[in-house]
C-alpha cells in the first residue's frame, strides 16, 4: 500500500474542509443555526443578487458568492427550521417539512408529489432526503452520444469532479471506497450496517451483484459542531441530531457568516423585467401577507424542479408573454422522477429496519446500458428502511386490506426493504405548467405536472424489480412483496447547447435573459440513476466560481465591488424568528 | 388462524398483539420533549368530529374500521384523526387532475359507499350486512366499483386517498407500535444494536419467534 494513500487513511474524517466553516459555526449545546449575527438589507438595497430557494442549489450557491464577498439575499418560502423545536421523531409528526400547497398532476403515470419528493424551508428537499450522495457517473453526461438516448449535457463530468469533491469533505459524505464511474474513496468510513442490509448484501453476492456501503451525507464520528449519528432511523423526517447533511448546516451557517441573508417565510411571486433594457430587477415576493420587491443586480432560481417553472411561467411581461425566458417553450419541460420500485422481503430473524439509517448499501453496477437487458441506461439498488405507516402502505399496495394488512404488519420486525433508482428518460410532454384557474393563497396560479413512461421506462423498472427479487430469494427471503413508486424530481428547465432546446446555457444563464440563472435540479437534461442531492450542489458550486470568475457573462451579474466582508449590522430583535 | 396473544402491557388495538409485555409509552421519558408532547397529545386528546357532518362520520367512521379490521374495543380514533386534519385544512400537496380535492373526495366516497350498498339492496352502508360491506370495501380495494358517484370519482384513485389518510393515522397511534414491535421515537437516545436478531434492552420481545399463519 502506498504511503500517500497510508496517510490518507490516516487522516481520514479529520480533514477540515478548506473553504466552509459551517460545521464549526454551529452551536454546541443547540441544533438551530446561530442567527444573531445575520446581515439584514432592506429591499431597495440593490443586491449583488437574489437566490429564490434555500435548498441544495440556491443554500450553496449563497455560501459561495457570500465568501466571495457578494451581497446576497435568499427568499425561502418556507420556514428557517430549528431541529430542536420543530422536528419530531415521528413519522405523522413530520407533515410540515413538505411542500403541501395544492399542485395538480396527470399523465398516463402521474407522480405522486408531497412527502416523496418535495421539500420546504431552509435546507430544501435535503432536509428529509434519505441521505444519499452518490456521484454521477461520466457516462451521465453524454448519454445521446453514447446510447442514443435523452440528451447530452453541455458540460462533462471533469467539469463538475473538482466541485465533487470538495462536497464530500463538506458533507461530509461516508461510505466505502467507490468502484463504480469514475472511482474514488470518500472522506469519512463507511458506517456499520444493520442486520437487514447485511442480509441483503449477501443475497446479492450470491448473484454476483456487488453491494457497498454508503454513500451517504452522515457524519460518521464527530464533525466540527455536528456530532456522530445515532442510528435512529428517522432521517426521513428531519435530523434532529445534525449528523445527516442538509445545506441547513452545510451551508447556511458559513453564508450567514459571509454576509448572506436568509429571509424566510417569504413566497416568490414573480420576476420582474425591465422592458427596455431586458435584464431582470429583482423579485417581487409575498412575506406576512403583504407584497414587497428585492431589487437586485442578478437573479438565480433555484426552486426546484415544479417551483422553478412555476415561478417563471408566471412571471409575465409584454416581453415575455409566456412566462420568463419562455420564448422557445421550454421552460416547463423534460421534467425527469426515477422509477423507484420498492422490493420487501420476509427473513426468519428479525430485522428491525426502523433501526440504523435508511440509506445503506448500494449498488451501481446496473448504471450503464447493457444490450442483453433489452433497454436503454439502467438503475442503482439502494436500501430504505421504511417506517411503519410507509410499511403499511408498502402492503396495502399489494392489495392486502383489513386482517390480512393486521397481520402482515404485526409481522413487520421480519421484513427489510430495497429499493431501486430507475434512469427514466427525458421526454418533452413530462412538464409543468401552470393553471390559471386555480390559484394558491397568494392568488398565483399553481402548477400542474404530467408525466408519462416511455417503453425504455417500463423495461428498465420491471428488470430492476426483478433483480430485487432475487436478491431476497437467494438471501433466503421466505416471502416478498413489490411494490411501485417514484423518487425524486430533475428538469423542467435544462440546460443545453442549443437556445432553441433548453433554458439556460452551460453556465446556467437564460438564454434570452442575461442576468438571469436557473441553480437547481431543474437544469438537468438527464439524471441517471444516482440520488441528485450532490450534483445539484456541484452544480452551483461551479456556477458560483464561473460567476465570480466573470466567465458567466462578464455583464451579467456585476462584478464584486467588495473585497471584504459587508458591515456586520447590530442584532435585532427580528433575528430570532 | 391463530389468534395473536392478548396484551398483558399497555394497550394495543383490540388488546391483541405479538409483543405481549411491551408499552411503548413506559419509555415516553426517554424522548425529547416536543416529540413526547405530540405523541402522547395523540393518545390523550381524541379530537371531535368537526368536519364531517353525523351522517357522513357514521359511515366513514365503520369504513375505516372495515380497511383497519378493528372491529372491537379498543380503537384507534382513525376517522377523529383524519377528521381534524382535513379541518384544519392539511393536505398531502397534490391531487390528480380528475380528482376533486382530497376534502370532497372524502365525503363523495361517503356518498359512494351507500350507493353501492343500497346497489346490493341495503338501505345504506352502515345497515348493510358485514358480507355486504365487506364485498364493497374489497371491490373498492380493486377499483371495481361503479355507478353513480363512482362514474365521476375513479374508485382507485378515491381508495389510495382514503387508505393513504386511514395507514397514517391507524400506524402512527402508539397502540399499533406495542402490537407491531416498533421502537417508536428514539430521539435523543438512538440505537446501538443494530444487527439482525439484536436488541436493545427496552425494545420488544415477541411472544413467538416465528411468523403467524399467513392471513389469507
Amino acid at each position: 500500500m502506498s504511503r500517500a494513500h497510508e496517510l490518507r487513511t490516516l487522516l481520514r474524517g479529520a480533514v477540515r474542509p478548506p473553504d466552509n466553516d459551517s460545521a464549526f459555526l454551529l452551536d454546541v449545546h443547540r441544533r438551530a443555526v446561530p442567527r444573531e449575527r445575520m446581515a439584514r438589507y432592506d429591499d431597495d438595497y440593490p443586491a449583488d443578487l437574489v437566490i429564490v430557494g434555500a435548498g441544495a442549489g440556491g443554500g450553496t450557491l449563497a455560501q459561495r458568492l457570500a465568501r466571495r464577498g457578494w451581497k446576497v439575499v435568499v427568499l425561502e418560502s418556507g420556514p428557517f427550521w430549528d431541529p430542536d423545536e420543530d422536528w419530531v421523531s415521528d413519522e405523522a409528526g413530520s407533515h410540515r417539512l413538505y411542500w403541501t400547497e395544492e399542485r395538480i398532476i396527470g399523465g398516463s403515470d402521474p407522480v405522486e408529489l408531497g412527502k416523496n419528493n418535495c421539500g420546504h424551508g431552509v435546507g430544501g428537499s435535503m432536509v428529509h432526503y434519505a441521505g444519499y450522495c452518490p456521484r454521477f457517473h461520466p457516462s451521465d453526461f453524454e448519454v445521446r452520444t453514447r446510447d442514443g438516448v435523452g440528451e447530452d449535457w453541455p458540460i462533462s463530468y471533469e467539469d463538475l469532479k473538482p466541485h465533487y469533491e470538495r462536497l464530500e469533505l463538506e458533507l461530509p459524505v461516508a461510505g466505502d471506497y467507490w468502484p463504480w464511474g469514475d472511482p474514488h474513496r470518500y472522506p469519512h468510513t463507511a458506517h456499520p450496517i444493520a442486520g437487514g442490509a447485511d442480509v441483503a448484501r449477501g443475497g446479492a453476492r450470491k448473484l454476483g451483484i456487488e453491494m457497498r456501503v454508503g454513500p451517504v451525507g452522515i457524519t460518521n464520528g464527530a464533525f466540527g459542531n455536528r456530532p456522530h449519528c445515532i442510528y435512529r432511523g428517522f432521517c426521513l423526517q428531519g435530523c434532529k441530531v445534525n449528523a445527516k447533511a442538509s445545506p441547513l448546516v452545510t451551508h447556511i451557517p458559513d453564508a450567514i457568516e459571509h454576509g448572506a441573508e436568509i429571509r424566510s417565510g417569504c413566497m416568490a411571486m414573480d420576476v420582474e423585467i425591465d422592458e427596455s433594457s431586458g435584464r431582470v430587477t429583482g423579485v417581487h415576493y409575498m412575506t406576512d401577507g403583504r407584497e414587497r420587491f428585492q431589487r437586485a443586480d442578478a437573479v438565480a432560481v433555484a426552486g426546484y424542479s415544479i417551483e422553478t417553472p412555476r415561478l417563471l411561467l408566471n412571471s409575465i411581461s409584454r416581453r415575455f408573454p409566456h412566462g420568463l425566458a419562455n420564448d422557445n417553450d421550454q421552460v416547463g419541460r423534460y421534467v425527469m422522477v426515477q422509477g423507484a420500485p420498492q422490493v420487501a422481503g420476509r427473513f426468519p430473524d428479525e430485522m428491525r429496519m426502523y433501526k440504523a439509517p435508511p440509506p445503506e448499501i448500494s449498488s451501481e453496477q446496473f448504471y450503464e446500458t447493457e444490450e442483453r437487458r433489452g433497454f436503454a441506461r439502467g438503475f442503482s439498488i439502494q436500501t430504505v428502511g421504511p417506517l411503519p405507516i410507509e410499511h403499511a402502505q408498502h402492503v396495502l399496495g399489494h392489495g392486502h386490506w383489513g386482517h390480512a394488512l393486521r397481520e402482515y404488519m404485526r409481522d413487520y420486525n421480519h421484513w427489510y426493504t430495497l429499493g431501486i433508482l430507475s434512469e427514466l428518460l427525458p421526454l418533452a410532454d413530462n412538464r409543468v405548467t401552470v393553471v390559471p384557474a386555480v390559484t394558491d393563497r397568494n392568488g398565483i396560479p399553481v402548477a400542474r405536472i404530467d408525466y408519462s413512461q416511455c417503453e425504455n421506462d417500463r423495461k428498465n423498472i420491471a428488470y430492476a424489480k426483478q433483480t430485487l427479487h432475487n436478491i431476497f430469494e437467494a438471501a433466503g427471503a421466505q416471502d416478498i412483496l413489490a411494490t411501485d413508486r417514484y423518487a425524486h424530481l430533475v428538469g423542467g428547465c435544462r440546460m443545453g447547447s442549443d437556445p432553441d432546446r433548453s433554458v439556460v446555457d452551460s453556465d446556467h444563464r437564460a438564454w434570452q435573459v442575461p442576468n438571469l440563472f436557473i441553480t437547481d435540479g431543474s437544469v438537468m437534461p438527464t439524471q441517471g440513476s444516482a440520488n441528485p442531492a450532490l450534483t445539484i450542489m456541484a452544480l452551483a458550486s461551479r456556477l458560483a466560481e464561473r460567476l465570480d470568475r466573470g466567465r458567466a457573462g462578464a455583464s451579467a451579474a456585476r462584478q464584486p465591488r467588495h473585497r471584504q466582508r459587508p458591515p456586520r449590522p447590530a442584532p435585532t430583535r427580528a433575528g430570532a424568528g | 388462524m391463530s389468534d395473536p396473544p392478548t396484551q398483558r402491557n399497555g394497550i394495543t388495538p383490540q388488546m391483541r398483539g405479538r409483543y405481549p409485555d411491551y408499552n411503548v409509552l413506559d419509555e415516553a421519558d426517554r424522548w425529547d420533549e416536543v416529540t413526547r408532547r405530540l405523541v402522547l397529545d395523540r393518545v390523550q386528546n381524541v379530537p371531535p368530529i368537526r368536519f364531517f357532518t353525523a351522517p357522513e362520520a357514521l359511515t366513514l367512521g365503520l369504513f375505516c374500521e372495515l380497511v383497519v379490521a378493528q372491529h372491537s374495543d379498543p380503537k384507534v380514533p382513525v376517522l377523529n384523526m383524519i377528521d381534524a386534519k382535513l379541518f384544519r385544512g392539511e393536505l398531502d400537496g397534490f391531487r390528480y387532475v380528475d380528482m376533486p380535492d382530497d376534502r370532497e373526495t372524502w365525503r363523495r366516497v361517503a356518498l359512494g359507499l351507500d350507493a353501492s350498498a343500497r346497489g346490493s339492496g341495503a338501505v345504506d352502508f352502515v345497515s348493510a350486512p358485514f358480507g355486504v360491506q365487506e364485498r364493497i370495501v374489497d371491490a373498492f380495494a380493486q377499483g371495481d366499483l361503479r355507478g353513480e358517484v363512482w362514474d365521476e370519482l375513479p374508485p382507485a384513485r378515491a381508495w389510495k386517498v382514503v387508505t393513504r389518510a386511514i395507514l397514517s393515522a391507524f400506524y402512527s397511534h402508539p397502540w399499533a407500535w406495542n402490537e407491531i414491535g416498533f421502537g417508536g421515537p428514539a430521539y435523543p437516545r438512538g440505537y446501538a444494536r443494530i444487527g439482525a436478531g439484536q436488541r436493545e434492552s427496552w425494545e420488544p420481545r415477541a411472544a413467538d419467534s416465528e411468523r403467524p399463519e399467513a392471513a389469507t
